[in-house]
């Protein structure tokens, strides 16, 4: 009897709070306030970008430099890697003497974590610097404003111009190999010869690069193959392929020889394990490398408006070189670092609208992966 | 030996209380401390529990339009949904199964007998603990992998090509099984430590074997126990995915956890789908926790070890077992503790991972722990994880004992719904938990966003579940005559619980407060969301080098986590060693 009064508590328990959820909208569907900062006209930091955004060259690097040193420093959330951040951060505050603090995590985390706070009204960061479609995402929620120079914005390759953000590098997928294990006619020269059956047990797949699905699918449309054609050709690269989780984990069972070659991981986590010594290649480099841009952008709400835009600025010019250094792929490049190879990039957009569905496909098609013994 | 006094059951010996009897402190005025203590802990748990369940259901049921189902049909309608359950329930089956019989096991021998090797127990019972699950789980590929496994090596000669496949249920069951052993042991050693073994002696000096003593007598009493490690583990093993998905993928076995990854990945978050996922296992444990209270509260008498007669719990002697059980240990030993932790530490010599040989070992350099002792941010993310772990582990401990004698114990209306939210957050997901708690405090106007103290709001929800069962199963075993006793010679109620009850729980508390601090060390998904800059914990640093690709380097602090931790835990049980109950 007190047992079934016990459950009984729990269950009105649970009603009690479904029902206080009731009185209020979902914490976690798309917020209706969305875009409000937009709709209670130009916030402080928005009419800032708008005047400097008349200055250009020299000019707006001076105005710039002298509103940074009344503010309080930068407050930056990045999905930038440590190694890279640790670069990036030291040059701009070797050049300017302005601290940055960081708040980094992976870049669904740091969407999420923007999300919450734009919608309750903190203002935690000045500058975002993250993954593509996460900034998509941002854009759509109507938190960020375009505070680039437009003489920037212009050199940036077009998958890389977005309304309210602008790319600053891209993260390269390209298909990468154990030395020890693919050599001669085993290479691969293109992303076709991928679906070759000599690489049954040998290939492997990450189970989160729907963004690579989308983006060689799209490169292979674009050369004029059918969707039959190419769904053929991905579910004879899943035929005898394996699945991994984690480009990190990919490329470090791929050093150990697991595996013989991976099909998307990032160019800089292999090259990182070849500096380390591992027989692990990505050159040459199929072509064209598909590429994801990365990049950043000012908040509406940002406490220190003059040093965002003093840091977006000054990543797109110095920061630039920064990043060719540490062997990434600037958003503006001078040379050819690929060694010939092409380089087509994911469609942003696209990955936003219908990623959900592009998500599903993939997984899917990996379902499919068969059994290796 | 001599029995000095007839060898009686446990329920026969102590007075039934609870709803046929009052007890003394029911008469006095509600106002009283006990009522202020009790409010106070029934009301931290509500809220803990509450605000990330809310948030939860919340997100659920209902969208921007109002009351809606929509996601349970994208969760469960997938047509692959009853392969990707059955594989989850084998999995998470058959882990309970390894990890119930192998610590339960472990603790007897270590317990209650007088077994060969009981140091190595210590370092069985939490390197599987401390080292993340990741790093376990790929020390194990590099052990037993099909192409590359070291084991596959070593045995080929003798067993053929590659007699272990890491790769397969089995293979999944085997890592998660041994992962989450330390659970059951830490619980079970609890449990056995608080049995009086004049019940076993009885059956044996009755005529009983040594088997039908453990079948009939030892493994009945500690049911609640047995209960609450399955409970426990079949629900994380039903939530994890990082075995699943190393081990499990390559060989196209998806579990239901690689639909909530899915779900989670794409934008914008599919939190309906992912709190329709969450909420059968919430549907598990609510039905689970029942099943435990009905079978604890059927006997509440029967597993009331700890009475009013003192008892030695005294070691068994194995006799002609000894050196059986003896290479037992060492084979397990050598199985969780040794191979892993070697792959770790041969890992993190090196600059990137190769087969041993000669030109390997040439190769081995120091310089993956330099880089840990250069990076700026690793002292103080130490500091941090310390406080944090050792905070969250007090101050869990400290409300779950009072919880669990309000659970267990008192006869205050609604007490059964205090053990149920204190269940709750083990099925929420990490990443739900963090967001719910930061929606809440982005919004408080006590200034708590942003600091420390948010994170330790975190690890005290994430690990109360824990925390509780540790908890109610010590005191499910310790007789209510003790509490009587107290109170009738004039002990107020807070003064009773203090000098009676929380030394004869503390092989509990211990064992939680272990669990607690150990783990607390490698909680990512909710300290990466809310942590901020000066505030990072030693998960966040585990999870850069991880994104760096730097995996060897990632090895290396593992093994430094290994070795402090095992210091830190040393230490917590030389000074727990000083209360509560004694071995000779």
């Amino acid at each position: 009897m007190r047992k079934s009064r016990t459950v009984a508590r729990a269950a009105l328990a649970a009603g009690t709070v479904l029902v206080l959820a009731a009185c209020g909208g979902s914490p976690t569907s798309p917020s209706a306030d969305s875009g409000d900062n937009a709709d209670s006209g130009p916030t402080k930091a928005e009419e800032l970008y708008e005047e400097i955004g008349g200055l250009s060259g020299q000019e707006r690097r001076d105005r710039l430099v002298e509103l940074a040193a009344e503010e309080n420093g930068l407050n930056l959330y990045t999905s930038m890697n440590a190694d890279i951040l640790d670069s990036v951060s030291e040059a701009f505050t070797d050049t300017f003497d302005i601290d940055v603090n960081v708040y980094r995590a992976g870049s669904e985390t740091v969407l999420q974590r923007i999300l919450q706070e734009q919608d309750a009204g903190f203002p935690g960061n000045d500058v975002v610097e993250t993954n593509g479609s996460e900034l998509g995402a941002l854009q759509k929620e109507g938190v960020m404003a375009q505070c680039v120079a437009q003489e920037l914005i212009d050199q940036v390759p077009e998958a890389g111009q977005s309304e309210a953000w602008t790319s600053t590098r891209f993260n390269l997928f390209a298909p990468s190999w154990n030395t020890n294990i693919i050599s001669g006619d085993m290479v691969p020269t293109s992303w076709e010869d991928l679906a070759d059956p000599k690489y049954d047990g040998q290939l492997a797949l990450e189970l989160g690069d729907y963004d690579w699905y989308l983006g060689l699918t799209d490169l292979w449309l674009s050369e004029g193959k059918s969707q039959e054609e190419i769904d053929q050709l991905f579910a004879d690269m899943v035929d005898g392929a394996v699945v991994v989780k984690g480009h990190t984990v990919m490329a470090e069972l791929m050093s150990a020889g697991q595996f013989g070659v991976a099909a998307s991981n990032y160019s800089y986590i292999v090259e990182a394990a070849k500096a380390a010594g591992a027989p692990v290649e990505t050159q040459p480099y199929v072509s064209p490398v598909i590429a994801r841009p990365n990049g950043g952008s000012c908040m509406k709400n940002a406490e220190n408006p003059a040093t965002a835009m003093l840091f977006m600025d000054w990543l797109l010019e110095e920061g630039q070189q920064v990043i060719a250094d540490l062997e990434l792929t600037p958003a503006i490049a001078e040379g050819d670092a690929l060694g010939g190879a092409e380089l087509v990039a994911v469609d942003s957009e696209r990955l936003l609208e219908q990623g959900d569905e592009w998500s599903a496909k993939y997984d899917e098609l990996l379902a499919g992966a068969e059994t290796i013994e | 030996m001599t029995l000095t006094s007839p060898p009686v059951r446990a329920e026969e010996r102590t007075e039934p209380t609870g709803s046929t009897g009052a007890s003394p402190s029911r008469r006095k005025l509600p106002l009283s401390p006990k009522f202020f203590i009790v409010a106070g802990v029934a009301a931290a748990i509500g809220y803990l529990a509450l605000v990330p369940l809310g948030y939860l259901l919340w997100g659920t049921f209902f969208d921007a339009e109002g009351f809606d189902l929509g996601g349970f049909e994208r969760a469960y309608g997938s047509g692959r949904m009853g392969e990707l359950w059955g594989n989850s329930l084998a999995f998470a089956g058959g882990s309970a199964f390894l990890s119930l019989t192998v610590g339960t096991t472990l603790a007897y021998l270590n317990v209650r007998t007088a077994v060969p090797f009981k140091a190595l127990f210590f370092a069985a019972s939490i390197v599987p603990l401390i080292v993340p699950g990741i790093l376990y789980t790929v020390s194990w590929i590099f052990l037993a992998s099909p192409q590359i496994g070291l084991l596959n090596n070593f045995l080929e000669p003798v067993f053929g090509t590659a007699p272990f496949n890491i790769f397969s249920i089995w293979g999944m069951i085997w890592v998660e099984g041994l992962h989450s052993s330390p659970i059951v042991f830490l619980l079970m050693v609890a449990a056995f430590r608080s049995m009086d073994p004049s019940l076993e002696e009885s059956a044996l000096m009755s005529g009983a074997t040594r088997l039908q003593t453990l079948r009939r007598v030892t493994l009945p009493l500690v049911r609640p126990a047995l209960l609450s490690s399955v409970l426990v583990i079949l629900i994380t093993s039903l939530e994890s995915f990082e075995v699943p998905a190393l081990l499990g993928l390559q060989n196209g076995i998806y579990v239901f956890t690689s639909r909530i990854y899915f779900v989670f990945r794409s934008y914008p978050r599919d939190l309906q789908a992912a709190g329709a996922l969450a909420v059968s296992l919430l549907a598990i444990a609510v039905i689970g926790v029942i099943i435990a209270r009905l079978l604890a509260g059927r006997g509440t008498k029967t597993y009331q070890t700890v009475t009013g007669k003192g008892f030695r719990p005294r070691p068994l002697d194995l006799g002609k077992w000894r050196p059986v059980v003896g290479a037992g240990i060492l084979i397990y030993f050598f199985a969780t503790v040794v191979g892993p932790l070697l792959v770790l530490i041969y890992a993190a010599l090196l600059p990137y991972y190769q087969a041993p040989s000669a030109e390997a070992f040439a190769s081995f350099t120091l310089d993956n722990f330099r880089q840990v002792f250069e990076m700026d941010s690793a002292g103080r993310a130490l500091v941090n994880s310390l406080v944090l772990g050792i905070s969250a582990a007090v101050i869990v401990m400290a409300l779950m004992s009072i919880a669990a004698w309000i659970s267990v114990r008192s006869t205050i209306p609604g007490r059964g719904i205090v053990e149920q939210l204190s269940f709750v957050p083990l099925v929420i997901p990490g990443i739900v938990l963090g967001v719910s708690i930061s929606f809440v405090y982005l919004r408080s106007p006590i200034p708590i966003y942003g600091t420390l103290l948010i994170l330790l709001i975190a690890y005290c929800t994430k690990y109360m579940p824990y925390g509780m069962r540790y908890a109610t199963t010590s005191m499910t075993q310790i007789s209510s005559e003790l509490e009587e006793s107290a109170q009738v010679s004039g002990a107020s109620w807070w003064t009773t619980f203090r000098r009676v009850l929380l030394p004869l729980l503390s092989p509990g508390i211990m064992a939680g407060f272990v669990y607690i601090l150990v783990v607390s060390f490698r909680e990512l998904s909710s300290s990466l969301l809310l942590y901020s800059p000066g505030n990072e914990v030693l998960s966040i640093l585990i999870w850069e080098q991880f994104e760096n690709g730097s995996f060897n380097v990632l090895a290396a602090i593992g093994v430094l986590m290994v070795v402090a931790l095992v210091i830190m835990v040393t230490i917590a049980y030389k000074l727990g060693a000083k209360v509560g109950l004694r071995e000779d």
